[in-house]
């Protein structure tokens, strides 16, 4: 994906994350500076205001109050309905009235979802949005893993549809010319995995790139471009992923501060080790974009950093430069 | 524009809310109008699961709140609605508390 030089606006949700409001709104104060987009901060006049520089939004950024926040714990459909004024209501509002282009939330991702389909819709034929996530490759290009979250329950021909999605923003983001889909199961053999992976499989096979079934040993590794799965499985997933990630990081430097003999050779090993694992930062990656809502909505993840949100809003730019909706209802459109 | 309490086009009736019940989440659920039935029940019979029930209710609000003003559904209310004749009849019942 190439950046775009239009300058288009993003609404942030201020109040979204763990980490929010402080790293949120220097995140956005950076995305502003770095990357010349404007940028709206929704959220609690209260928690905002002290975090702008002399208690002032500079230019390009503008602070649009909301009096409500939506909790990492609350039900994502009904509170996306019943706090209208919540800060990441007020962003997906803002996206749906033109004042914003893209929004990015990095609160409650099931109720993040749910504003972005209920206040901007559903691109035609799309019954349910997926999360495309990039998932960090060693040594290699990034795949996408859809859905990471957004429908828990899904049927066959919504697998389906989230790879045919998948599929194009693999070209958009990573230009890929002809991406690969595997359909994440417990085996590689056709005949592997529940009811609902048996018949996605056989549904599957009518979409280009489809290489048939990938173990969720396949993931972060150049396996298949695009892996397709519901969204519980997906986000078990990534927090399978994530909580291996820790562990492993625990053992190693664990293993490096053990000995004398060790800590010497962590002088040298843990410069390298903390170079090489840039790339599979999740701060680094970008966030991860809703796919089949009718407007651009970038999620990124729980604990996100002020470079999250940059990164985030970076990705948000980029789709909008080019037109990440209209290609998606394009390639949906193609596929019949 | 004069402040108006109603916007005048004709009395909304069950078969109205019907129709647009039907179309809407006919939109919502990707199918074909025919599949839904005032006898439908919206699990069992159509898969709408609680979201696409909340993106129903709020395409009923737009629309009908346009016509009768007040006009809302009360989210306790939805656990309550199993089938579509069941919809129709509340959503007739709040027109009127609202008109």
């Amino acid at each position: 994906m190439t950046p775009t030089e239009q300058q288009c606006t993003v609404a942030i949700d201020a109040m979204g994350g763990d980490r929010a409001p402080g790293e949120i709104v220097a995140g956005a104060l950076h995305a502003q500076a770095e990357l010349g987009v404007r940028v709206l901060l929704v959220g609690w006049e209260d928690a905002i205001v002290p975090l702008l520089p002399g208690g002032e939004a500079p230019d390009g950024v503008e602070v649009v109050f909301a009096s409500e926040v939506i909790g990492m714990a609350e039900d994502a459909a009904s509170s996306a309905r019943t706090k209208k004024d919540s800060s990441i209501v007020q962003c997906a509002q803002a996206v749906r009235d033109g004042r914003a282009d893209a929004m990015v939330g990095a609160g409650n991702t099931g109720a993040t979802m749910a504003a972005a389909l209920l206040r901007m819709g559903r691109i035609r034929g799309v019954v349910r949005p997926a999360i495309a996530v990039p998932i960090p490759v060693p040594g290699g290009r990034p795949q996408l893993l859809v859905d990471g979250g957004a429908t828990v329950d899904c049927t066959a021909e919504w697998l389906v549809q989230f790879a045919r999605m998948g599929r194009e923003y693999a070209r958009i983001r990573f230009g890929v010319d002809a991406p690969t889909v595997g359909l994440l199961s417990n085996g590689e053999e056709p005949g592997k995995g529940d009811d609902l992976r048996k018949e996605t499989f056989k549904l599957l096979e009518d979409v280009p790139g489809f290489i048939g079934n990938v173990e969720g040993r396949d993931l972060m590794a150049q396996k298949a471009d695009v892996v397709v799965t519901d969204g519980f499985t997906g986000n078990v997933t990534l927090k399978s992923i994530e909580g291996a990630f820790k562990a492993i990081a625990g053992l190693v430097f664990g293993v490096l501060d053990s000995t004398p003999e060790a800590k010497e050779a962590a002088k040298v090993i843990t410069p390298l080790l903390l170079t090489a694992a840039v790339d599979l930062d999740p701060d680094n990656t970008g966030g991860a974009v809703l796919l089949g809502v009718n407007g651009v909505c970038v999620i990124s993840h729980g604990s996100s950093s002020a470079r999250a949100i940059v990164n985030a809003t970076r990705v948000a730019a980029e789709c909008v430069g080019v037109d990440v909706v209209a290609r998606t209802k394009e390639a949906l459109a193609h596929a019949g | 524009m004069p402040a108006e309490t109603h916007v005048e086009q004709g009395p909304i009736g069950p078969d109205e809310v019907f129709r647009i019940l039907r179309e809407r989440l006919a939109e919502i659920l990707e199918i074909d109008e025919a599949r839904i039935t005032l006898d439908s029940k919206f699990s069992e019979d159509l898969d709408a699961d609680s979201l696409a029930l909340i993106e129903l209710v709020e395409a009923l609000e737009d629309e009908l709140g346009e016509r009768t003003v007040g006009f809302s559904i009360d989210d306790e209310d939805l656990g309550d609605l199993h089938t579509v004749r069941e919809a129709v009849d509340y959503v007739v019942a709040r027109l009127g508390i609202a008109g």
